[in-house]
């Protein structure tokens, strides 16, 4: 098996395309394998007729194992400097003659008259590397991997950044140190609690198949709503009653997977995400189905202020079943937004742009306020046909703002 | 001017007799005759009514050392060859090894074993015992690797109250110089780092610690890797801190040894490294013995059936490369 | 003088007959049956505790070997001597000097025993007083006792010094009872090796041991001096222990003594020794030595029927207050034991 690439320690045989007996041309390709980066193929050093094939078909060997021997002629060997198997043997032959050049070389304890003389005795000066206390991906993660990783509070998605160089491409622990090495000289923050939250939280919600889906929803019955209103609603609270409202109708859409049960949720508790400093909070407005939107806007205000202020209480921020935000505010038009680890389904709204909308009443384009709405949701609980409906509906209810 | 392994055997055991009236040695061949290897060569001329030819009955020679030794003598006793220690191991681990838990009376007696292959010496002239002893509780095993211990830890191990066996390679007698049977020394119980690296800890022992540095040398060649080579010294007591930090400082472990592949010395080492120093580890530990079979006699056979230079480097290749 | 099964004739050895009845004297031949008597005692004592169930691991007693044993340990000199007993040797041990206690703390598991619960029943001794802790396999104390004369004499100590052991017809086909014997001999040691013949090796008889007519013919092959003794006899005993005794202290050399008696237990007190045949138990040897001595003692007047009567009774009591003693003590505790095999401590 020869040396496919840097980081290749193995590779499988996918085909071995010669028999016992096959005549055979030198540098042909006689055996194809499979990497973890490519298929690639094995070939000849030398012309000759296949005398033994030592390998198999779906079987993985590390670099470096004979697969098959192929007998040549003198000639042959002369041409290509190829070296046989018969000159290894004799290399690694243990009964030197006394003196010969190779007594030394191959067997240490050959010749009689052979002998060695101690050096003195030695201290190491090497310090290496430190002791840890108590993955290309993710690979094998050796023990001393782990403890350093905990050590330096790294997960396996910290390291993905680094190539590694062990066997099947494995980052090893002399990988992460270079790295980490080499990162020290970049500048640097420490990263705030805050920023640790959301990244935990994050990560754990990416473990799942999400996707989202898209819907123009036209904002301009709201906005008028809102003209008209006092107190006035914020944008994010009309689309949290309509969502709320549209999940009522179908609990199963915001329900999680335990199992082989999808567990529905018992009150429409629905969450606001709240920028704050270097993160994000979301605190919880209960029972949003059974409240106006002039009921909740006190209630809403409070939560997001004491958002903003970091005076959340964990009370606040917990039992959400579905999480609504508003990236309109950045000023973006589009977003996937990523639900809460523990929730199926995160509704977003872009800002609003005036365009043009067609019209068909008045058949020309008139102008109109679109925001787009994304819906991401655990594509293991919801479809793109159910998240469609669900969007349906709420653009429908968008568009009757005083009802909410 | 040079001391060979076997001088500084022979060295120690007269500054013994020399110095301490409680020391005496029984062993076949030993007398006028200077024994098989001439540990003893001049002794018995030197020290009359002190070395003693033994009859071939080793089980009685270790039985009448026990006694010797529990009336206060440090008698060594040589076994022509370790391999025919095997006649005498009741004695050695029955008698001798429990007699301290037993009796709360310790055997400061001392076992000479001519351990390890030769060319052509064949499955009863090549064995290596530590394992086997080292297994029993109650014995001290020693296998000095270089000149200075063979001398130093010889004199240690008579100066213990508890049986000791103390295996001498065959083939480091004459093979293996030093310019001087060097002053200081490390005590019995601590490993000694022969060769410093940060890639990967060979932990050897006897004549495997020289085939280890020749195999370090090539790696050291081939690629610029720097293999740290750890001499045990002592199979029991084990210095397990030594080698803990030396896996600690390369993350690799290789344990090799001239005894049968079933358990015994690079088993213990590795099971102890992977349970005291798990996260230590970077690759799984390896080891590397002898083949599953008795030693054989030809010397083609017999070089492939033991460690070597190049069957090291092999392994350390594949440890590298994990 | 023979019986049964087993016959035998004393074959031509250079043995000359002892003349020197120095052994026949009333202090030796009392101090021998005393011991003979609390070794009874305290066996039958040990027996029934055993059939209770108080005692863990096995039980083997000497009945029928007292006058063997008792003879050589009473002719021993404590603290100066070397005395390796057997499994049937309680009769020595209490002659040489081991206190009764030491047999029943071992045997009732007591921490104060001298065993400390590391080992139990006869594998127990004072190694310092002279006494070796026998290990099983039987045949290793020869060479051990060799090891402790010759010790002496490198420290030029052996004059006037005796080592002895005793083995069993069966330990005689071991390996370490030929190397031993041959070594000891070799070089000229005063070890005494007295080999009760009690014809049984655990349930194997002697003609599956040994093909020689008798044991004592092996004393030429090992360059020794060669004595049959009817074991069954207090007097004929105490003639030819003793006096081999001294013939290996004056520097005779090593001596080897067969005595013939029959094992009136079974192998331990596991074993009913249903094996043994009536016809022997019935023979010459199948006598009590305790019986024979009383009859002798008395007949001989060294020792009236009362004062044997008053050491039974003193006997019965001693060995009561040992057994109750030994049965209060501790136990050892696993918890605060030394778990060390080595004397050394390695840091």
């Amino acid at each position: 098996m020869p040396q496919l690439g840097e980081s290749i320690a193995e590779a499988t045989i996918l085909r071995i395309d010669v028999a016992v007996g096959t005549l055979v041309r030198a540098d042909q390709e006689i055996i194809e394998v499979e990497t973890n980066k490519a298929v690639m193929g094995v070939t000849t050093l030398c012309s000759g007729t296949v005398s033994e094939i030592r390998c198999q078909e779906g079987v993985s060997y590390s670099v470096g194992t004979l697969l098959g021997l192929l007998e040549v002629t003198e000639e042959e060997v002369a041409r290509t400097g190829v070296e046989t198997m018969e000159a290894m043997e004799a290399k690694r032959s243990i009964v030197p003659e006394p003196g010969s050049p190779r007594a030394e070389a191959n067997l240490h304890f050959g010749a009689q008259d052979d002998s060695y003389e101690e050096a003195p005795a030695v201290v190491p000066s090497v310090k290496g590397l430190p002791v840890p206390t108590g993955t290309m991906g993710a690979h094998y993660i050796s023990p001393r991997m782990r403890a350093r990783m905990d050590d330096l509070g790294l997960r396996e998605a910290d390291i993905s950044a680094i190539a590694g160089t062990g066997a099947g491409g494995r980052v090893t622990v002399e990988d992460l140190e270079r790295f980490i090495e080499y990162i020290e000289t970049w500048p640097s923050s420490q990263a705030s609690p805050m920023r640790l939250a959301v990244a935990d939280a994050m990560r754990r919600s990416w473990t799942r198949p999400l996707a989202t889906v898209g819907l123009p929803v036209r904002l301009d019955r709201v906005l008028d709503h809102r003209r008209k209103s006092d107190p006035k609603p914020g944008l994010t609270l009309y689309l949290l009653r309509a969502f709320a409202i549209a999940l009522s109708e179908d609990p199963a859409s915001a329900g999680f997977l335990m199992g082989e049960k999808v567990v529905h949720p018992r009150a429409f508790d629905i969450g606001v995400a709240v920028q704050v400093d270097d993160g994000v909070v979301v605190p919880v407005v209960r029972k949003v189905d059974q409240k106006s939107l002039p009921e909740l806007v006190a209630e809403y205000a409070d939560l997001v202020d004491r958002g903003r202020r970091r005076r959340l209480t964990e009370a606040d921020l917990k039992g959400g079943i579905a999480t609504v935000t508003n990236f309109g505010t950045f000023g973006l038009t589009l977003g996937t937004p990523i639900p809460l680890p523990n929730e199926t389904l995160i509704l977003g709204i872009g800002a609003g742009v005036k365009k043009p909308v067609w019209s068909d009443q008045v058949e020309a384009f008139v102008p109109a306020t679109e925001a787009s709405l994304a819906l991401t949701f655990d594509h293991r609980v919801v479809d793109g046909g159910g998240a469609g409906l669900l969007l349906k509906r709420i653009s429908e209810l968008l568009q009757k703002p005083e009802a909410l | 001017m040079s001391v060979t392994y076997i001088d500084a055997i022979r060295e120690a055991q007269a500054k013994l007799l020399r110095e301490d009236p409680r020391v005496f040695l029984y062993g076949q061949d030993i007398a006028t005759f200077g024994g098989a290897f001439k540990a003893t060569k001049g002794l018995a001329e030197e020290f009359p009514g002190r070395v003693y030819d033994a009859p071939i009955s080793e089980d009685a020679m270790i039985g009448l050392a026990v006694g010797a030794a529990i009336e206060g003598m440090r008698p060594i006793v040589e076994m022509q060859f370790a391999d025919f220690s095997s006649v005498a191991f009741n004695q050695i681990v029955n008698q001798a090894a429990t007699h301290f838990y037993r009796t709360g009376v310790p055997v400061p007696l001392t076992v000479r074993l001519p351990s390890g292959g030769t060319p052509g010496s064949g499955p009863f002239h090549s064995q290596s015992m530590e394992s086997i002893y080292a297994h029993y509780p109650g014995l001290v095993v020693l296998t000095p690797a270089t000149v200075t211990d063979a001398y130093h830890m010889l004199l240690d191990g008579v100066a213990l109250d508890d049986p000791v066996i103390y295996c001498e390679h065959k083939f480091l007698y004459r093979w293996l110089k030093a310019k001087s049977i060097n002053g200081e020394h490390l005590p019995i119980g601590q490993a000694r780092i022969t060769r410093p690296g940060k890639h990967a800890t060979v932990v050897a022992y006897s004549a495997m610690v020289h085939e280890a540095i020749r195999a370090a040398d090539r790696l050291q060649e081939e690629g610029g890797w720097e293999i740290e080579v750890v001499d045990l010294r002592s199979v029991k007591p084990l210095d397990m801190d030594t080698v803990l930090a030396s896996v600690a400082r390369t993350g690799r472990l290789l344990a090799v040894g001239e005894a049968f592949p079933w358990g015994g010395v690079t088993a213990e080492v590795v099971a102890r490294v992977a349970a005291e120093g798990f996260h230590l580890l970077d690759a799984p530990p390896m080891r590397l013995n002898a083949r599953d079979t008795p030693v054989p006699y030809h010397p083609k056979l017999w070089a492939a059936h033991r460690p070597t230079p190049e069957s090291i480097a092999v392994a350390i290749r594949q440890l590298l490369s994990f | 003088m023979n019986s049964g099964s087993l016959a035998f004739r004393v074959p031509e050895l250079d043995v000359k007959p002892f003349a020197d009845e120095a052994f026949l004297n009333r202090d030796y031949l009392r101090a021998a049956f005393r011991s003979m008597l609390r070794a009874r005692v305290l066996e039958n004592k040990l027996s029934s505790l055993y059939k209770a169930g108080k005692i863990v691991g096995g039980v083997y007693l000497g009945r029928g070997q007292e006058a063997v044993s008792a003879c050589l340990g009473a002719a021993l000199i404590q603290g100066k001597d070397f005395f390796a007993p057997l499994i049937r040797d309680q009769a020595g041990r209490d002659a040489f000097g081991e206190p009764m206690i030491d047999c029943t703390r071992t045997y009732l598991g007591s921490v104060l025993g001298p065993m400390r619960g590391r080992d139990g029943n006869i594998h127990r001794g004072r190694p310092k007083n002279g006494m070796p802790a026998m290990i099983s396999h039987l045949g290793a104390q020869v060479s051990l006792v060799a090891g402790m004369l010759f010790a002496k004499r490198q420290k030029g100590e052996l004059a006037g010094v005796v080592g002895a052991t005793c083995i069993g017809d069966g330990a005689t086909s071991t390996g370490a009872f030929h190397e031993g014997l041959n070594l000891a001999a070799m070089e000229k040691l005063p070890l005494v090796i007295v080999i009760a013949n009690n014809q049984f090796a655990y349930s194997t008889p002697t003609d599956r041991q040994f093909a020689c007519r008798d044991l004592v013919e092996k004393a030429r092959g090992y360059g020794v001096a060669g004595h049959v003794v009817d074991g069954t006899d207090l007097l004929a005993c105490a003639s030819v222990i003793g006096n081999a005794v001294k013939r290996a202290r004056e520097g005779g050399g090593p001596q080897m003594i067969v005595a013939h008696l029959l094992r009136l237990s079974g192998h331990g007190e596991h074993d009913d020794g249903s094996y043994v045949p009536d016809t022997l138990k019935a023979g010459h040897y199948g006598r009590d030595c305790l019986e024979i001595a009383i009859q002798q003692l008395v007949a001989q007047g060294y020792a009236t029927a009362e004062e044997i009567q008053t050491w039974q009774d003193e006997t019965a009591e001693e060995v009561q207050r040992a057994v109750a003693q030994a049965q209060q003590e501790p136990t050892p505790d696993p918890f605060t034991e030394d778990w060390r095999a080595l004397s050394t401590r390695f840091s």
